[in-house]
């Protein structure tokens, strides 16, 4: 028993001071340069996506591309074949958004940066601790990225952060995963079961549009064809701290 | 790996596999279909290395089950019943597996002639003859009648049902449990999968190849790196085409950097249930060090889009210096945990004897990975089938024969070990060279490609058909649950509920895995 309590203090302190920092080895999801797109006579982008996330169109001054991350699975091959370094990788992780039309990004009109966050004035309900229900209907890892927040580097409760078991408990409910036909009937009841306020988070690529298996006879399209969402957060899975920052923004909303 | 296509008569066909299955060390990998027009049987050799797939045509959707002389078919022919419509005459228990009351009755997915349009409305083919597209429209009709489902009902003085999930309380994956119990011991456990049916299998036919392998990652990611090997191997014998030796070292670094990661997580999990949290969080540390080898190696936490057919998209050779160390350095780091993990008396106890499954049930069920090894199965995929530098390379087995909870903590322990020793030595003997070959564009025509990789749950099997204009016409995918799930069902049993949670967590099953 004292050997192990001397390897745990040994161990010393783990968790990231670092909030939100960009990530060393990892990609994250795609973002816009300042150097022209070469057009939609090009295209290679548009043409390697798996997920048609991308449109190209010729601009007045070169092309125009948008880029929709919430159908994005980060997998990087529009940066890896753009020619121009028009697409870049963002190593960001602060990458939530409050509305599904924030998440389509363009290299003409880049109004929202992808770090930005958008911070209010007034304290929200529940500015001081959240309680979260999680419920995946999906491939396991955004599963595993929620739990990794609660692990000692990320340990996302110094935020206020809890999960919950019940719904009864949550403030927010965590869906991850495109919610198939088989999920649907569950998951509404689970939100029937919170009570008011209520938010819910679409956590994940899948999650926010379906992804990779949006349109199939599943119907697998995403959270928001069932449930109203209050904030996404794109990734295939979301890095820890995009889940963290996510629901901190949720926290710290206002519309109560 | 090429995989051999030889034709057996229904008739013949019972009498044919049994025969093979009983003889040296041959394994039932998958039974499916094409289809819908035919059985396909999936014989592997591990001996050999080599694998058989047996075709018997159909004229009707009636066919006898396997099932009363090979146990482990049953799963697969449920399956087939929900995807094709294929009834099993004689099976013992039949009962839908993917697709349930949420789902028309019509719905038959990979049946020839289904169609899935892309604006998430869908259509069935409602009759019996399978041809051309039916006009019983998907939208919101629930056919109770047609996808009934009973759990088996256990019945007596004082038995009583504890219902549990789709939704569970702990952030994991959806499934349904029902045990039925007498006071606190379970008697039996009903395990119902399918909530997270997200149509991978028919999507992968309907995507251009060189798109699939995005799905095949994330239909399971927790084992990308297994999947994305196992897909690259099967495409790669379609053309027949082999990669460069860098390639191969690079993609076993990848694997087993998922194995040790997902080793730890579920050593950690189990734990986390005995109430040993000095070392569940540790090891939540220590996988944090595991994914950020993952990351250094692929860019990804959970290795997405990095090893591709022809190769691996990029040659990571900057970063395998820090890799190798931190391989050494967590290696070092985890020894002292598991033995305090191991050395503990209350975690001993909660282990021991918990949740045994016996040798011969292992068998006949085909338990695979550290789930079948725990029992005294020796079967390990990497000692038999080429992926990766094996079997070239040998690594050791970890065999354990209690066939309890303890028992596959211990064997996945080895294996941890084992898997970062691996990697520094292969770091070490890494090959120059390229890592990426081109393969041509198009797929051959009316080929068949078998890919078999040892995840870190076990054997996981893809199987590739393609059709005669070269169009992927089938792509089927055994996750080494499939094989498992049946395990924990088995385990379960005649132990109490208050156990549960650490049973499960003993064979840490994938459910987006077993639903695709
Ligand atoms: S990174 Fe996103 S946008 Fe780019 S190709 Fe991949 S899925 Fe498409
Ligand atoms: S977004 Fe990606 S990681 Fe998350 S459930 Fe979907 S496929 Fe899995």
């Amino acid at each position: 028993m004292l050997r192990l309590l001397g390897y745990l203090l040994n161990q010393g302190v783990v968790t990231s001071k670092d909030y939100c920092a960009p990530l060393e080895d990892g990609l994250g999801l795609p973002e816009f340069s300042d150097r022209a797109c070469a057009g939609s006579q090009c295209n290679e982008c548009r043409s390697v996506c798996p997920t048609g996330a991308i449109t190209v169109d010729s601009g007045e001054n070169g092309g125009e591309v948008h880029l929709d991350l919430g159908a994005c699975i980060g997998c990087s091959m529009c940066v890896r074949s753009c020619p121009q370094e028009t697409l870049v990788n963002s190593k960001k992780t602060a990458v939530a958004r409050l509305s599904r039309d924030d998440l389509v990004i363009s290299n003409v009109d880049r109004k929202v940066p992808l770090s930005l966050s958008r911070s209010t004035e007034s304290k929200s309900l529940f500015y001081r601790s959240i309680a979260c229900r999680v419920v995946s209907t999906g491939c396991s890892a955004c599963d595993l990225e929620v739990a990794a927040c609660g692990n000692s580097i990320f340990d996302m409760e110094r935020f206020g952060i809890h999960v919950v078991a019940s719904p009864r408990f949550a403030d927010v409910l965590l869906v991850t995963g495109p919610v198939p036909k088989a999920m649907h009937d569950a998951l509404k009841s689970c939100y029937e079961a919170m009570a008011e306020p209520r938010r819910v988070i679409a956590v994940g690529t899948c999650a926010t549009s379906g992804g990779l298996h949006r349109g199939g006879y599943a119907e697998a399209n995403g959270v928001d064809s069932l449930l109203p969402v209050d904030l996404y957060i794109p990734g295939c899975p979301p890095h820890p701290w995009s889940i963290i920052d996510g629901v901190k923004k949720v926290m710290d909303g206002r519309q109560a | 790996m090429k995989v051999e296509r030889r034709e057996v008569a229904l008739s013949e066909r019972a009498e044919t596999i049994r025969q093979l299955l009983h003889s040296d060390g041959n394994r039932l990998g998958l039974i499916s279909s094409i289809n819908g027009s035919q059985l396909i049987s999936l014989v592997l050799s591990p001996n050999e290395g080599t694998a058989v797939c047996w075709e018997s045509p159909l004229q009707t959707k009636q066919y006898h089950s396997l099932v009363p002389v090979i146990s482990e078919a049953h799963w697969f022919e449920r399956t087939m019943w929900d995807m094709f419509g294929l009834e099993p005459e004689n099976h013992p228990r039949l009962k839908h597996n993917l697709l349930h009351e949420a789902y028309p009755s019509s719905l038959l997915p990979l049946k020839l002639g289904f169609d899935s349009s892309v604006d998430g409305k869908s259509e069935g083919t409602g009759d019996n003859t399978g041809s051309g597209a039916g006009n019983d429209s998907g939208e919101g009709i629930v056919n109770l009648n047609g996808r009934d489902y009973k759990p088996m009902a256990v019945r007596g003085d004082g038995i009583y049902e504890i219902p549990v999930g789709p939704i569970h309380a702990g952030i994991i994956e959806p499934g349904h449990f029902r045990f039925s119990c007498l006071g606190e011991v379970i008697f039996n456990l009903e395990i119902r999968l399918g909530y997270v049916h997200r149509g991978v299998e028919k999507r992968l036919c309907e995507v251009p190849w060189r798109k699939q392998r995005f799905l095949v990652e994330a239909a399971a990611s927790d084992s990308a790196a297994a999947y994305a090997l196992a897909h690259s191997i099967a495409i790669e014998s379609l053309f027949d085409r082999s990669v460069p030796q860098k390639a191969e070292f690079l993609r076993t670094i990848s694997l087993e950097i998922e194995r040790a990661a997902m080793h730890i997580n579920d050593l950690g999990g189990l734990a986390g249930d005995i109430g040993y949290l000095a070392i569940s969080s540790t090891m939540g540390r220590l996988r944090g060090v595991a994914l950020s080898m993952a990351e250094q190696l692929t860019g990804s936490r959970l290795q997405r889009n990095f090893i591709c057919p022809g190769g691996v998209i990029f040659d990571p050779c900057l970063k395998l210096r820090d890799i190798k160390n931190s391989a050494h350095q967590l290696r070092m780091s985890l020894q002292p945990v598991m033995t305090f993990f191991m050395s503990n008396e209350v975690a001993r106890d909660r282990m021991e004897n918990i949740g045994k499954v016996s040798a011969r049930l292992t068998a006949d069920f085909g338990l695979v990975g550290p789930a079948g090894r725990a029992s005294g199965e020796r079967y390990d995929a990497r000692q038999h089938f080429k992926h990766g530098v094996y079997p070239r390379i040998r690594v050791p087995v970890a065999v354990e024969t209690d066939g309890d909870v303890l028992s596959r903590a211990k064997v996945r322990i080895a294996e941890l070990d084992t898997s970062l020793f691996l990697i520094e030595q292969l770091i070490d003997g890494l090959p120059e060279g390229d890592a990426l070959v081109k393969l041509p564009d198009s797929l051959p025509k009316n080929a068949a490609g078998l890919g078999i990789v040892e995840a870190h749950r076990g054997e996981l099997i893809h199987l590739v058909f393609t059709d005669g204009e070269g169009k992927c016409s089938r792509y089927a995918i055994k996750d080494p649950s499939v094989n498992n799930w049946t395990g924990l069902a088995i385990a379960v049993r005649n132990n109490l509920v208050s156990d549960f949670p650490l049973c499960n967590k003993s064979f840490g099953l994938s459910y987006s895995g077993h639903d695709l």
